[in-house]
């Protein structure tokens, strides 16, 4: 039984076989359709899965926010630096802080850790100006250059002025700036000492400045 | 597209190779008895599409894996159907392997000039089989986690090397993250890559000698496309349809994450492993040491099934006819072992208690994870170890049901009973509750139970040796000082004034009692009404009773009744009652289980021994008080049965019994 076939296989020469079996041509169809389903399906399922950071509802919007950071953020997302008015440079040099936030990740939730670095800079008039550190060009960090006295980023030499406007044509926009809120113990006065600033960072390589939610 | 293909076919042959794909020849035409080489290509090829996709967001640590699966499975767009095929596809696996060797023995496939291909297979298997072990532990769950142990404490019966080999597998010498690091990298890398070259191997050769006609007379000649492939392809589907419709309507399951401090009395290895599990069991088996059982005797099996080729070869039929006994043998051993397995675990009510706490733990941990406060850095087996609903029932078994029930059992749904007497057969009968049932404790039912009915709420404690042997030396004259709810003055009260308590007139007044203590006691997931609270408030304090007991008031005993209990609580104004000053809240409770035998409770009438925090850490003192008082977050984890009818009928049945007994006696 077994050895007959395997003489049988061994004459079947590939290419000295032109008579195809043409009949079929359904069952073919159906074949070719069912051999398909097979690879499609998990495929398809695989891949949506893999897409998943796209088409995931993001389930901490519902939550409600407890973690140990909330102390120090308001419901508009202001959230109170350790850094007084009065600790930064009155001659308009600028400070880099840094923001402590909850961060959601995946399944985790750290709290009160450090999610950025900002610059914060005092004008004469007492205002008190924020950018985020990241430089709008590709996302490296910008330093203060107190030798030239501007903003330098030395991953690919995009300048900016103190004020975030940018002095050379490699960056897409200026340095982000960021809302700041002057007060005392938590309410808006604009002579306050604390300072509360709505942290958020942007995408990179655009004109135009666009908040990642 | 003819120039495309010609263009392709010059320089790669690609019509070449389609036609030896598609053309090999059927003789006896197209069977369904062919498709399961197929269905297992394909189910390989299905765990590897599932593979990566759950690759692409596990993550191996002791702190990360659990999560990354829960995340997964709960979280993720259809994470729990890519995890559910990836699940029941592996169990397929394993099923179609052993239908794939069952059928190439029988068919003699085996035979010379397949031998090769045949050892091939043999080590494919092994490959398979190591996919599934390495694969079970990922999740970082107890089920996962203790199954493991035990294979991997089975590799340390290995002669010789034993405990290098488990240390070169655990990564160290105990669990840790290198053990989910190496398992996965043999999960997720050596393993499949060795099954892809081994896989390669196995069809190249099985081409090489063809299919093992079983009837080339059962139908014209043909070819493998489409005939075949129709039918394979046929089989190929029903086996994604089945591990899709598990997937989707039995959800894989995920139980609490791993804990080496919890114990796990529900742990079985996946239910294909049951009979080597079983097989280990027997005390045969046992007693002859777990490197017979665990390492020689599959060893033995599998050199026999190896060695199949050979005395197929040396004598002839027979030898044949031996390997179809022996494989049909097995099969059967298997498929008896297995069964036996789970007959007894249906029927074994340690195991199933064990079930339901591990049911129990895996929904509840799901429900943490998914909180608004998700998980924290120390991993979800933190918030299992924090959580009261977790820790309370477990407190209460180890430190309290030796004496106390909660709802009749032992806090964690299990019905306590005295040991077998030596010689005797049948169930042994429940043990005798000696204390307060505290299932209800600081409920409404609780304070009524107390107010109209106290001899009879406390009447367990009668059962109690150290109540009985006061009794007689009551009855024998003697003075004991110890807490009788029989005659007691709290007994004299209720049952004195019974009527009037039960009587219209005081109906409402009843009803606003029960309402302020059960406030007192202010379980956290029970709300009151505070007006009816206020009226009871001043009933306890004041006494503005109606007809007999007019006049009588809580606070004429217990003076302290309405106000909180102290922060720091002492003994200068006991009254020789014990304090109802917050009865039966938090604060009260921790004091009373730390000093029941403290004047401002029963004094020296107490019997309860005062755990200290030698006995009860703060942290477990305060997790078993939060239990009590309903101090957690809400959950819709269904909580262990109220058991207290079972109890109840056993005790009655255990008192009949005792009667019984005595007659056969006095016969």
């Amino acid at each position: 039984m077994t050895n007959s076939s395997d003489e049988v296989t061994s004459e079947v020469a590939v290419s000295a076989q032109p008579d195809y079996p043409r009949r079929g041509i359904v069952r073919q169809a159906i074949t070719a359709v069912l051999s398909f389903l097979l690879v499609a399906v998990p495929g398809t399922l695989g891949g949506l899965f893999f897409l998943d950071p796209i088409l995931r509802r993001k389930k901490s919007a519902d939550g409600t926010d407890s973690g140990t950071a909330q102390a120090r953020k308001d419901s508009e997302g202001y959230i109170r630096l350790d850094v007084t008015r009065d600790a930064i440079p009155t001659d308009g040099t600028p400070v880099a802080v840094t923001v402590f936030d909850d961060i959601d990740d995946a399944w985790n939730r750290f709290s009160n850790v450090p999610v950025g670095s900002i610059w914060l800079r005092r004008s004469e008039s007492g205002t008190v100006s924020a950018f985020n550190s990241i430089c709008p060009h590709l996302g490296c960090s910008v330093n203060f250059r107190r030798a030239e006295n501007d903003f330098f980023c030395p991953c690919h030499t995009s300048a900016f002025g103190l004020d975030g406007e940018k002095t050379n044509q490699i960056p897409p926009r200026g340095m982000d700036s960021l809302d700041v809120s002057l007060r005392t113990a938590g309410e808006i006065d604009s002579d306050g000492s604390e300072i509360w600033v709505r942290f958020c960072n942007f995408r990179r390589a655009t004109a135009e400045k666009i908040e990642i939610q | 597209m003819k120039m495309l293909i010609d263009w392709m076919d010059d320089r790669l042959g690609v019509r070449g190779m389609l036609h030896e794909a598609l053309y090999e020849r059927v003789p006896g035409g197209a069977r369904w008895r062919y498709v399961w080489g197929s269905t297992l290509v394909f189910t390989f090829v299905l765990q590897v599409i599932t593979g990566f996709m759950l690759w692409s967001a596990y993550s191996p640590s002791t702190r990360t894996a659990w999560e990354s699966v829960y995340f997964i499975q709960h979280e993720m767009f259809l994470g729990s159907i890519i995890r559910g095929l990836h699940h029941y596809a592996a169990q397929a696996m394993v099923v179609l392997m052993a239908i794939h060797l069952v059928q190439v023995v029988i068919d003699g496939a085996y035979k010379a000039p397949r031998e090769v291909n045949f050892w091939l297979g043999i080590v494919l298997m092994m490959i398979v089989l190591g996919l599934s072990l390495t694969g079970y532990l990922l999740p970082w769950d107890q089920k996962g986690y203790y199954a493991t142990q035990v294979t991997t404490n089975i590799m340390s019966a290995t002669p010789l090397v034993g405990a290098e080999v488990q240390t070169l597998a655990q990564g160290g010498n105990e669990y840790g993250h290198l053990t989910l690091t190496r398992f996965f990298a043999m999960h997720a890398g050596l393993l499949p890559a060795s099954l892809v070259a081994f896989l390669a191997l196995h069809i190249m050769v099985f081409r090489r000698h063809g299919l093992t006609v079983h009837d080339p007379k059962y139908a014209p000649d043909t070819t493998f496309w489409p005939d075949q492939v129709l039918k394979d392809a046929v089989a190929c589907l029903a086996v994604l349809t089945a591990v899709l419709a598990l997937a989707v309507f039995r959800p894989a399951e995920m139980s609490a994450p791993a804990d080496p401090a919890v114990k796990f009395d529900a742990a079985r290895p996946e239910w294909y492993f049951l009979f080597l599990f079983r097989f280990l069991r027997f005390h045969a088996v046992e007693a002859l040491g777990l490197t017979f059982g665990a390492i020689i005797v599959p060893g033995i099996i599998m050199g026999i099934i190896a060695l199949m080729p050979l005395t197929a070869r040396v004598l002839g039929n027979f030898g044949h006819l031996l390997n179809r006994a022996f494989i049909w043998l097995m099969a059967a051993g298997v498929v008896a072992l297995t069964v036996l397995a789970a007959w007894e675990d249906a029927n074994d009510t340690d195991h199933q208690a064990a079930l339901a706490e591990s049911h129990r733990d895996a929904k509840r941990a799901i429900e943490l994870a998914s909180g608004p406060d998700r998980i924290p850095v120390d991993g979800a087996v933190s918030l299992l170890r924090r959580d009261p609903f977790t820790q309370g029932p477990r407190l209460f078994a180890q430190h309290c049901s030796s004496c106390h029930r909660w709802n009749g059992h032992d806090g964690r749904g299990s019905l306590i009973r005295d040991a077998i007497a030596a010689g005797s057969s049948g169930e042994a009968p429940f043990t005798l509750p000696v204390a307060a049932d505290l299932g209800n404790f600081g409920s409404r039912a609780w304070m009524n139970g107390i107010v109209t009915d106290y001899v009879q709420h406390f009447r367990w404690i009668q059962n109690a040796g150290w109540y009985q042997e006061a009794a007689r030396q009551i009855a024998a004259g003697e003075e004991v000082e110890f807490l009788d709810p029989a005659s007691s003055e709290m007994a004299d009260w209720t049952s004195g004034l019974t009527e009037s308590l039960q009587a219209e007139e005081n109906s409402e007044n009843l009803k606003a009692l029960i309402e302020f203590l059960a406030s007192e006691a202010g379980h956290a997931q029970q709300e009151f009404d505070p007006a009816l609270v206020e009226r009871g408030r001043e009933l306890a304090v004041d006494g503005n009773w109606a007809g007999d007991l007019e006049g009588t008031s809580c606070a004429g005993c217990h003076d302290t009744i309405g106000e909180p209990f102290p922060e720091t609580p002492d003994d200068s104004t006991a009254s020789g009652y014990p304090t109802m000053a917050g009865y039966g809240s938090a604060a009260w409770l921790k004091d009373f289980i730390r000093h029941p035998n403290a004047d401002r409770h029963y004094g020296s009438r107490n019997r309860m021994p005062a755990y200290g925090p030698d006995q009860l850490t703060e942290t477990d003192l305060d997790l078993l008080v939060r239990w009590m008082t309903g101090n957690y977050s809400p959950t819709t984890v269904a909580d262990y049965p109220n058991q207290l009818e079972a109890l109840n009928a056993g005790l009655a049945s255990r008192a009949a019994g005792a009667v019984t007994d005595t007659t056969a006696a006095e016969e």
